[in-house]
C-alpha cells in the first residue's frame, strides 16, 4: 500500500479531479436530463400554471425534498449534509510534504459513511463514487475511516456532525479538531503537520481529514488549494442554484446567473407584496371549514379547499376587471399593479365547487395536519 | 412525473404549515383591520404575517429566516407570539436577537471597510468585479445576507428562493380562490 501510494503521488496525477470535474460533469448531465424531462412533460402546465418548480427539478430538489419532508432540525441535517458533499469531495487537502512513508491513508472522499449512503441513494453522487472508488482501491484502508482537515471553518460544521463511527469513539480528540479546524490559514500548516505527527503516532486511530488534491500542472501550496477548494465549492452550490431559477441553464458566466437569480429573487418579492396588497383589498371572510379541507383530499386541487373556505365580503371599491384570469397567468412572469376591485358584495354560503380553475394541482399528499376546527376569521 | 409528485407532497407539506402559521398570524389582525385603508393596515398585515409564517417553517436551518424573523420581532412582538406559540417565542427571541446582533456587528464590520479606487482593465479583474457587485446587491436582497460569506450565501439565496415560491404560490391561490369563487357567484345572479 505504502508503494502504491508512492507510485501515485510519483505519477504526479492527483484525483480530486475525478470528483470535481468528472463528476459535475455527471452532475450536469444528470441535472439537464431530469429538467429536460420534467419540463417537456409540464410545458402547458408551466404556461397556465405557476407550478411549483421545485417539482420539476431533478436532483437539486431531492435535497430540497429530504429537507422539506423530515422536521426542520433533521432536513438541516440533512440539506446541509447533502449540499456538501460535492464540495469536501473537491475539498480534500492532501497532506503533502509532511506524508510520511508510514502514514496510512485512505483519504479522499465521501468523508463519512452516512454521506456515502445518501449519496449512493441519489444518482447524482453515483457516478462520482465510482472512479474514486477505483482510484482508492489502490490506497484505501480495509475501513472507511476517513481524514479530513478543514481549510474553510464554514465546512466545520457539518462535518462533526455527520461523525464517521471511526471517528465517534474519538471524542475528545474531534473536539480538538474541530478547534483545529476553525483556525483559517495561520493554522493550516500547523493542523497539517499536527495531522501528519498524529497520524503516524497513532497507528489505529484515526483523525477524519479532508484531502485536497491537486490536479496535474497547479500550485500545491495551501493557499491556492484552499482556493480551488472554495471555489468548486461555490461552483457547485451556483450549479444548483443554475437548476432552481428558471432560464439559468443557458447561460455561462457567474455575472449572468447571478443577474438571473437576482432578477427572479426580486420578481419574487414584488410577487409578495403585491399578492398581499391584492388580498388586503379582496378582503375575503374565511369560514375556514377544515373537515372540508380534510375530506376533500382524493382527486380535488387544493383550489378547491380554497375556494370553500372563502366567502369573499367585496368592498364596493371599483369595476370588475374582466382580464383577471389573464393576469394571474401573467402574474409568473412579472406584473404590473393593478387596482383590484369588484363592485358587488356577497355572501354565499360554505361550500366546495369541483371546478376547473387554472390553478389546479394534485393534493393527492394532502393529510393535513391541521385540527378539524371551524375557525371564522374576518381579514 | 412520479418523482416530481414526490417532490410535491414534501412542497404541500410546506405549504400547508405555512398556511397554517399564516393564518395564525392573520388572526391577530382580524380585530384591527376592519376599517378601509388598505394600504396602511391590511396589506403590511397580510404582508406581514405570510413573512412571519414563511420564515418560521425554515427557522432554525437557515441564516435568512433567523433574519427576518428578528426584525419583525422587532416591531411585531405580538405577531410572531401568536404564530410561534409562547414558549417557543421566548426561546426563540433570544436566539434570534443574539443571531442578529452578531449579523448587525459582522455587516457593520464589513461596511467599514474601505475600498481603494484602483483602475483595473483585465478581463479577469473585471469579471470580478462584477461578481462583487452582483453579490451585494444580492445580499440586500436577502434578508440577513449582509453578514454572509459567498458560500452560505448562495446557500441561503437557494433556500430563500424556494420558501418565496411557497409563499407567493400559497397566496396566489388564496386570492385566485377568492376570485373564483366571486366570479362564480356573480355569474350566478
Amino acid at each position: 500500500m505504502l508503494n502504491s501510494v508512492r507510485f501515485a503521488r510519483n505519477f504526479g496525477e492527483y484525483r480530486v479531479a475525478s470528483l470535481s470535474k468528472p463528476s459535475s460533469h455527471f452532475r450536469n448531465l444528470d441535472f439537464r436530463r431530469n429538467c429536460a424531462s420534467r419540463l417537456t412533460m409540464e410545458p402547458k402546465a408551466e404556461a397556465t400554471q405557476p407550478h411549483f418548480r421545485s417539482g420539476e427539478m431533478g436532483f437539486g430538489l431531492d435535497e430540497i425534498h429530504s429537507l422539506i419532508s423530515g422536521p426542520p432540525e433533521t432536513g438541516r441535517n440533512s440539506f446541509t449534509a447533502l449540499l456538501e458533499l460535492p464540495p469536501p469531495q473537491a475539498v480534500q487537502l492532501l497532506v503533502k510534504e509532511d506524508f510520511p512513508a508510514k502514514h496510512l491513508p485512505p483519504p479522499i472522499f465521501p468523508s463519512n459513511i452516512g454521506l456515502i449512503d445518501r449519496a449512493s441513494k441519489r444518482s447524482f453522487f453515483a457516478s462520482a463514487d465510482n472512479p474514486p472508488a477505483s482510484n482508492t482501491i489502490l490506497l484505501a484502508s480495509s475501513s472507511m475511516k476517513v481524514e479530513i482537515v478543514k481549510q474553510e471553518p464554514t465546512d466545520s460544521q457539518p462535518h462533526p456532525n455527520s461523525a464517521s463511527p471511526a471517528v465517534s469513539d474519538q471524542s475528545p480528540k474531534s473536539g480538538k479538531r474541530k478547534e483545529r479546524e476553525k483556525k483559517v490559514k495561520e493554522s493550516n500548516k500547523k493542523s497539517k503537520k499536527v495531522v501528519a505527527n498524529e497520524a503516524s503516532e497513532d497507528g489505529g486511530k484515526k483523525l477524519p481529514y479532508v484531502h485536497v488534491r491537486a490536479r496535474r500542472g497547479q500550485a500545491t501550496d495551501s493557499h491556492s488549494l484552499a482556493e480551488r477548494a472554495r471555489r468548486e465549492k461555490i461552483n457547485a452550490r451556483m450549479k444548483l442554484l443554475q437548476e432552481l431559477v428558471p432560464g439559468c441553464n443557458k447561460i455561462s458566466g457567474t455575472a449572468m446567473v447571478l443577474d438571473e437569480i437576482i432578477n427572479h429573487v426580486q420578481a419574487l418579492q414584488r410577487q409578495v407584496e403585491f399578492l398581499s396588497m391584492r388580498l388586503a383589498a379582496v378582503n375575503p371572510r374565511i369560514d375556514f371549514n377544515l373537515d372540508a379541507l380534510l375530506a376533500a383530499e382524493s382527486g380535488s386541487s387544493i383550489d378547491n379547499d380554497y375556494m370553500g373556505m372563502f366567502t369573499p365580503t367585496i368592498w364596493p371599491e371599483g369595476q370588475i376587471n374582466g382580464n383577471r384570469q389573464l393576469e394571474y397567468q401573467q402574474l409568473w412572469q412579472g406584473d404590473e399593479l393593478r387596482q383590484p376591485g369588484w363592485s358587488r358584495e356577497e355572501d354565499t354560503p360554505n361550500f366546495i365547487t369541483p371546478e376547473t380553475s387554472h390553478l389546479s394541482y394534485d393534493s393527492s399528499a394532502n393529510s393535513a395536519p391541521l385540527h378539524s376546527s371551524q375557525l371564522k376569521m374576518e381579514l | 412525473m412520479k418523482s416530481s409528485t414526490m417532490c410535491n407532497s414534501s412542497v404541500v407539506l410546506l405549504k400547508q404549515e405555512f398556511l397554517k402559521k399564516w393564518i395564525k398570524g392573520l388572526h391577530t389582525y382580524s380585530n384591527f383591520n376592519k376599517n378601509m385603508s388598505i394600504m396602511d393596515r391590511r396589506k403590511p398585515a397580510i404582508k406581514l404575517s405570510a413573512d412571519v409564517a414563511i420564515a418560521s417553517t425554515r427557522k432554525p436551518a437557515t441564516r435568512w429566516s433567523r433574519a427576518l424573523m428578528a426584525d419583525i420581532l422587532g416591531t411585531n412582538r405580538i405577531l410572531v407570539e401568536q404564530v410561534l406559540g409562547r414558549k417557543q417565542d421566548m426561546r426563540a427571541a433570544s436566539g434570534l436577537m443574539k443571531c442578529s446582533k452578531k449579523i448587525l456587528r459582522r455587516s457593520s464590520l464589513i461596511a467599514r471597510r474601505r475600498v481603494v479606487p484602483r483602475r483595473v482593465t483585465e478581463p479577469s479583474s473585471i469579471a470580478r468585479k462584477l461578481v462583487k457587485n452582483r453579490t451585494s446587491v444580492l445580499k440586500s436582497l436577502l434578508p440577513g445576507g449582509e453578514g454572509m460569506d459567498e458560500v452560505s450565501l448562495i446557500q441561503e439565496t437557494l433556500d430563500y428562493i424556494v420558501s418565496l415560491r411557497v409563499q407567493v404560490d400559497v397566496m396566489r391561490r388564496l386570492a385566485a380562490g377568492s376570485l373564483e369563487e366571486s366570479l362564480c357567484d356573480h355569474h350566478q345572479f
